[in-house]
């Protein structure tokens, strides 16, 4: 095999745009039929909007496919079969893996997946890994916890896939999994770029190591944050490591859609022979197709078949880009990523959290108040959040176990720890109109 | 590349019917049909 080759798929990632497009076309017929087809929830949705398959005949009538929302995936989830109701597209026979969504913005999601599907995200990942130059000669190591979360599982698969040599970096502590990446003398890693900054801090802080001299890591795929295209972020990692930071995007329900490719163009295609991303109008939902204009992106997994994403609607904050990527790929560039939600749901150590969720926790405990802040920072490189409640009068002498209630809740509730501060009742600010009781502090210094 | 693609999907498609009583091969065939799906998706040819 030839590895100076830059494509993965040179005959895909290389494709004219009318090409690219009218393949996508064809796809996104064939998905949607399938869904049509296959799912009671799809069908529902789209003969109340009076579509049939047979309307999809341009990206025009595309547009008009009424948009999923991750709210009402939870409500088809609590319908047979279970656990995953009736969008599942096959036999329950057939699906092979489970994932779910972290569940931070409400009940999880639960995601089906068939080897079939398995093998697609798979090769979702082996694109965008071969993009950003890993070989088969590469020792990759996976600090994450291997559990339901889908986060770096296919990235594993993937590099088998290309003939990487994995190793597998769950339960180890974080010093643990420095020692062993030097051991090991592993030459790439992946990992949310808070914890990538992180296990530098220790590394040097812990264990008198110096990643970038003492560690032959050379290669970095970030995901679960958008660090990896902040400048000074991406600076930060490559420093402390000295290596290459790439970023990717993908999420649970929908693959792994965007990736930057070793020219480090600053953004990120989308690989658009698997995906369809459309950016709509924040406001007002129109299509926008021009460069330079952020709004929410809309995504098709265009062969995802057990649990289909169809124009699923992604919070995420995009631009698009006439810019052609000197790597020569003709997959559209999204400029700096993925740099915002769409609501007010941010990611904290590569989870997502919604405020929303802190103050179901905090008001459902009758021993505080209504008033509460959270402040998230930095403490180093890594996220920290500080949480301010007040306990009512009568409650002080169990503040300290009202305290480990609360810590236990936001832990089961949010999948993050907390600093606490218990304040007394009255003394944290009111508001009169809208509150502001969220605040994030970290990307203060980034203008 | 594309043609062969599809022989090979016919080949495995021919064992995974004949394998009902062999899990060894019906579950390893099964395996390989997904594995050529993906092959197939990645000799796509666009459709007018």
């Amino acid at each position: 095999m030839n590895k100076a080759i830059r494509y993965w798929n040179p005959h895909l990632e290389t494709l004219p745009r009318e090409s690219l497009e009218k393949l996508q076309l064809t796809k996104f017929k064939r998905i949607f039929r399938w869904a049509y087809d296959k799912s009671r929830f799809h069908r529902a949705l789209y003969q109340e909007a009076g579509l049939h398959p047979d309307d999809i005949r341009t990206m025009e009538d595309v547009r008009r496919v009424p948009k999923v929302e991750k709210s009402m995936m939870r409500t088809v989830q609590r319908k047979d079969p279970f656990p995953y109701g009736d969008a599942l597209c096959v036999p329950l026979d057939e699906v092979t893996e489970f994932h779910q969504t972290s569940g931070t913005t409400g009940q999880p999601v639960y995601q089906p997946d068939t080897w079939q599907d398995w093998e697609w995200f798979s090769e979702c990942w082996a694109t965008l890994l071969w993009a950003q130059g890993y070989r088969p000669h590469d020792r990759v190591f996976l600090p994450f916890g291997y559990n339901v979360f889908v986060a770096f599982w296919t990235a594993h698969y993937a590099c088998e896939k290309i003939g990487c040599e994995v190793v597998p970096g769950g339960v180890l502590d974080t010093q643990a999994r420095i020692l062993k990446i030097q051991e090991v003398r592993a030459t790439a890693m992946m990992a949310t770029p808070t914890y990538v900054l992180g296990m530098a801090d220790a590394a040097q802080k812990k264990l008198s190591l110096n990643p970038a001299s003492d560690l032959e890591v050379r290669r970095i795929t970030c995901a679960g944050e958008p660090g990896a295209l902040v400048p000074s972020t991406k600076r930060r990692m490559e420093l402390a490591w000295g290596a290459k930071v790439f970023d990717h995007a993908g999420a649970t329900e929908i693959g792994a859609w965007g990736f930057e490719c070793e020219a480090q163009p600053g953004g990120l295609h989308v690989n658009e022979a698997m995906f369809l991303a459309e950016v709509e109008d924040l406001e007002t939902g129109e299509p926008i197709t021009e460069a330079g204009r952020p709004g929410k992106l809309v995504i098709t997994a265009l062969d995802r078949m057990a649990q289909p994403c169809v124009r699923f609607d992604a919070k995420d904050i995009v631009e698009l880009s006439d810019e052609q990527c000197e790597c020569g790929r003709s997959y559209r560039l999204l400029p700096r990523g993925v740099f915002g939600r769409a609501d007010d749901i941010t990611k904290v150590k590569g989870v997502l959290l919604a405020p929303s969720a802190i103050e179901d926790v905090v008001r459902s405990i009758p021993g505080f108040g209504n008033e509460y802040e959270v402040v998230v920072d930095k403490k180093g490189d890594i996220d920290h959040i500080l949480l301010k409640v007040e306990i009512l009068e009568q409650n002080t002498s169990a503040a300290k176990e009202l305290e480990a209630r609360l810590r236990t809740e936001l832990r089961v509730k949010t999948n993050l720890g907390y600093d606490i501060e218990i304040h007394p009742y009255g003394s944290l600010p009111r508001y009169e109109v809208k509150a502001r009781r969220f605040k994030d502090l970290r990307h203060k210094g980034d203008e | 590349m594309a043609s062969r693609v599809k022989e090979m999907g016919q080949l495995a498609q021919d064992l995974y019917d004949q394998s009902e009583s062999f899990p060894a091969v019906n579950r390893n065939t099964k395996r390989i049909l997904a594995s050529i799906e993906v092959l197939r998706m990645n000799l796509e040819q666009v459709s007018d």
